[in-house]
């Protein structure tokens, strides 16, 4: 079996191959699947976008659309769809299902030099990824979570290969599409320090614990360790993907004004919605929205929630883990921004699920067998009960130990 | 003023002649039983104030409180009532349509009232508060009621706004008309005005052209019941306006397109005799057969998400008997308070499998409130009105069983309750056949026409409908389903489910899952510090 598995990872076509196949072979089903049964393959989201190209092909906004709250560059990405060619409106789920495999790609690849692993072996943890059939579900059925894990994935890949510009250009991209990728700035700008960007070799790192290294910096000027801090790497990282961002806002809003704005950022900055939701805050949400509603008046407590989910997603876990680990601390600072976040659906795991490949090969849960197939099994059990139950008052005390997950 | 009083006599029921008596003053009726229109029509005169002395007619509160009313009825181009009871009643021909059970309005302003300043937006509201319903979820037309289709692929013709509610009683109306019309000792007064509570369904009409507001009640039955209706017409005092009285049944038409009506007419205080008559008029609104009959249940467990199941009997299913060339289609207009929502998208795709499993065609029009995501709290307007073609089995299914169809309907979040649930009645839809008609302008013409229904404006001039009637399954007889909707338990009093509980323990939560992560955070930081400990490795990765 071992030896099975061994040849199977060793010959990449093969990984690979197996992973397209998985992807067609779910495609060609899906396309079955809702010629023939009245309960539909295809995502309810995938309608929605589609719906927006139509729009968009007319040469209307793409929020015409309710509920359209994303970038018009989905749209006009699966602007494919609306041709009158059979068999084109799958488009943008092979779309999504390629960005899937060539995420996994880029995955091994990224093992290879953060893990110094064997290509075979880059391969095997990539898998996880590239034949997960949760992964390929979700992608053909038209969710457009793995394009963001494409561009997640490949920024990281670039900030590997010290490629700034590129990296830039997709943070700026991701943060388009979809906001959350911003907490990455913060552990790439943290991790590209000299040592990282310059050639020359600095003196060892000394490992002393924080209090030693802070008494240090005491006697450091501030001045001096601000002018450290400010590499010509950090500022082009900065500058581009701030340009590459502020550009397509700025296109967008000229082509399609208020609406864009409104979809796609005010919209989840302001979203009261607490329907699917498996945030810890859920519960409290609806009270204090009910009671909005009926009072006109705001406790004003879960306004404060960006602060925890803030301050370690973007400052405390870059900070300590960073220069460590970069995708772990990528990992760990999605999770505790999924686990913070006040709304929470389904589709966020596979925001995180992206880095698991990196974590995994130092992971307990592969160690200890038995405790990995028991959080394994946990999480599914609360992907599955949690919509279903959501008025359980266990709801605030499921919700959070998955960050169990996020702390090492 | 004008009165109208109808009787119609089922087929299988005898009339003796014995049973009226004319006087020259009145017109005696003794235990008829029939089904009964009352009409009452106020001219332009009686509604702007002007004072006459009347007999004891309801609307006689225009002049008393005739100020505020027509100060509402000036702006309007066009205003209509429609409310039926929430109790299964039999309409018979030429009262064969239906609206579902509640209270309807129907209005549009006169545009130029549009901007003017002086304009009370809250009028219409106040008084439909004042003559209804204290309580009614109305506040102005414009944040109140809804806007007709929004997505009709036909021809419409409905008034500029739209609202609704259940209203279960009007005992309200009655307190209101006894107050404003009777005199203090008129007993006979009281009485007769409480017969509107036993209404099945009420009309009331208004629009700038005719300048006369009209006002009718229908009763399927006498309210003392198997005895029929005793009672004594007087014609009015002063002989201001006509009282005219009708006995009549339906007679087999010649044409498909019209009703056939024949029986006696008299007008109060001017005939000595009642006249036999015989009148045929094209229709609008045909009956069906008694067993022509559909039920409307929510299957449990209803959920966040229930679905409506209209059965109908095999009888429904068969097109009407109308022209042979005419189209027919079947329909259903759902009437749903904000809290229920159908998915427009859901429900207007052209999906063939979809559309087949729940039994529907299309979906035709709907207008209102259809956000996905909205919480009941923030939605303003009253709910919404959904037009949807159903489909009827094909020649090849001859089964017996009833046919059912379903329609995938969701509910939005409600306020926290006590209970951990909180009820809402939805109003059994209106289910008809819509065909084709010949000639539909002359429709119009018949003296017993009825539009402004919501669902018939949805259609074109030249349209025929049949109903079907609705047969509930249950005692008490209601067309009204309820549906218990789980929400968050909030007992403020004690226990666990207090919104002090929830608070607190969510913080509690959050804020001991953020300072284990802190504590781990710590720990590696205390261990490795924060900086790389690979470097190295990473130069060499590199180098490969």
């Amino acid at each position: 079996m071992a030896r099975v598995s061994g040849s199977f990872f060793r010959s990449p076509s093969l990984v690979y191959g197996t992973a397209i196949g998985l992807r067609v072979i779910l495609l060609f089903y899906g396309a079955w699947q809702d010629a023939n049964s009245p309960v539909k393959y295809t995502d309810i989201d995938y309608m929605v976008f589609t719906d927006a190209s139509r729009y968009v092909s007319r040469g209307d906004s793409p929020y015409a659309r309710d509920t359209y709250r994303y970038t018009p560059l989905l749209a006009w990405m699966l602007l494919p769809t609306t041709w009158a060619i059979p068999g084109l409106f799958s488009f943008g789920k092979a779309l999504f299902a390629l960005s899937d495999v060539v995420a996994g790609w880029l995955v091994a690849k990224s093992l290879i030099l953060t893990h110094r692993m064997s290509p075979e072996r880059a391969l095997k943890y990539a898998s996880f990824w590239l034949l997960n059939p949760m992964v390929a579900n979700i992608s053909t059925r038209g969710s457009s979570e793995g394009l963001l894990g494409v561009l997640v994935i490949a920024l990281l890949w670039a900030v590997l290969n010290r490629n700034i510009t590129l990296a830039g250009v997709l943070l700026g991209l991701g943060v388009h599409f979809k906001i959350y990728p911003f907490i990455y700035g913060a552990s790439i700008i943290w991790w590209l320090d000299d040592t990282r960007t310059s050639a020359r070799t600095s003196s060892p790192e000394t490992r002393a614990a924080e209090p030693k290294s802070r008494s240090s910096n005491t006697t450091t000027p501030v001045a001096g360790q601000i002018l450290a801090f400010i590499t010509p790497c950090r500022i082009r990282l900065t500058l581009v993907s701030l340009l590459t961002f502020a550009a397509l806002n700025a296109g967008m809003y000229l082509r399609y004004g208020t609406p864009f704005l409104q979809h796609t950022y005010f919209h989840h900055l302001t979203r009261i919605d607490h329907r699917h939701n498996f945030s810890p805050y859920s519960t409290l949400l609806y009270l204090s929205a009910a009671v909005e509603g009926t009072e006109g008046a705001s406790r004003g407590f879960e306004s404060l929630a960006f602060v925890p989910q803030m301050l370690l997603s973007v400052v405390l876990i870059p900070l300590v883990l960073a220069k460590k680990d970069l995708p772990g601390s990528m990992l760990a600072q999605t999770f505790a921004f999924v686990t913070f976040n006040k709304v929470c659906t389904s589709q966020y795991f596979l925001w995180y699920l992206i880095f698991l490949p990196f974590y995994l090969p130092t992971s307990s849960l592969l160690q200890k067998p038995r405790l990995g197939l028991l959080v394994a099994l946990l999480w599914v059990v609360g992907q599955v009960f949690i919509p279903s139950s959501s008025f359980l008052a266990g709801l605030l005390l499921i919700s959070l130990p998955p960050s169990s997950l996020s702390s090492f | 003023m004008r009165r109208r009083i109808t009787y119609i006599q089922p087929q299988h029921v005898s009339f003796h002649p014995s049973q009226t008596t004319l006087t020259p003053n009145s017109l005696a009726i003794s235990n008829l039983v029939a089904s009964r229109e009352e009409r009452v029509t106020l001219g332009f005169d009686e509604l702007t104030g002007e004072r006459l002395l009347l007999g004891r007619v309801e609307l006689s509160l225009i002049y008393h409180g005739g100020k505020q009313i027509w100060q509402v009825l000036k702006q309007c181009h066009q205003v209509h009532v429609r409310w039926a009871r929430s109790e299964q009643y039999d309409a018979v021909s030429p009262y064969s349509s239906r609206v579902s059970p509640g209270l309807h309005v129907f209005y549009s302003p006169i545009p130029s009232y549009g901007d003017s300043a002086g304009l009370d937006r809250e009028a219409l509201c106040k008084l439909l508060k004042k003559v209804f319903e204290p309580e009614l979820g109305c506040e102005s037309p414009e944040k109140s009621f809804i806007t007709p289709p929004i997505l009709s692929t036909r021809f419409a013709s409905t008034a500029a706004y739209q609202f609704y509610e259940l209203l279960p009683s009007l005992k309200n109306l009655v307190t209101y008309i006894q107050q404003k019309h009777c005199e203090r000792e008129d007993e006979e007064c009281y009485r007769h005005v409480e017969l509107i509570s036993s209404a099945d369904s009420i009309d009331i009409n208004y629009d700038s052209i005719s300048h006369s507001l009209t006002m009718s009640g229908y009763w399927s039955k006498a309210p003392g019941g198997a005895d029929g209706w005793t009672e004594v017409i007087r014609k009015h005092k002063g002989a201001t306006g006509q009282v005219e009285v009708g006995l009549l049944g339906a007679e087999p038409a010649n044409d498909p397109e019209e009703i056939k009506m024949g029986g006696l007419l008299a007008v109060v205080g001017e005939d000595t005799e009642l006249k036999p008559t015989l009148f045929s008029f094209p229709s609008r609104h045909h009956p069906l057969p008694e067993d022509t009959v559909y039920s409307v249940s929510f299957s449990p467990p209803t959920g966040l998400h229930p679905t409506m199941t209209i059965s109908m009997s095999r009888e429904a299913l068969k097109e009407p008997s109308g022209r042979p060339d005419a189209a027919c289609a079947l329909h259903a207009y759902l009437t749903l308070p904000s809290s229920v929502f159908g998915d427009k998208y859901q429900l207007s795709t052209s999906d063939e499998l979809f559309l087949k499993s729940h039994n529907l065609v299309s979906l035709r029009a709907v207008a209102g409130e259809t956000d996905l995501e909205a919480p009941d709290w923030f939605v303003p307007r009253w709910g919404s009105n959904w037009l949807l073609e159903l489909a009827s089995p094909s020649g090849s299914d001859q089964s017996l069983k009833d046919w059912n169809v379903t329609i995938p309907l969701h509910l939005r979040y409600l306020n926290p309750s006590e209970s951990g649930y909180r009820s809402v009645s939805v109003p059994w839809p209106a289910v008809f056949w819509a065909c084709t008609a010949e000639d539909g302008t002359k429709m119009a013409m018949n003296p017993f026409d009825r539009v402004n229904l919501g669902w018939e404006g949805l259609f074109g001039p030249k349209s025929m409908f049949y109903q079907l009637h609705p047969s509930p399954n249950s005692e008490d007889a209601l067309l009204v389903e309820e549906l218990e909707v789980p929400v968050l338990t909030l007992k403020e009093a004690d226990g666990l489910f207090q919104s002090r509980v929830i608070e607190l323990g969510t913080v509690a939560v959050l804020g001991l899952g953020f300072l284990w992560v802190l504590w781990k955070l710590g720990l590696v930081a205390r261990s490795s510090g924060i900086r790389s400990q690979q470097r190295g490795t990473d130069k060499r990765a590199k180098a490969e």
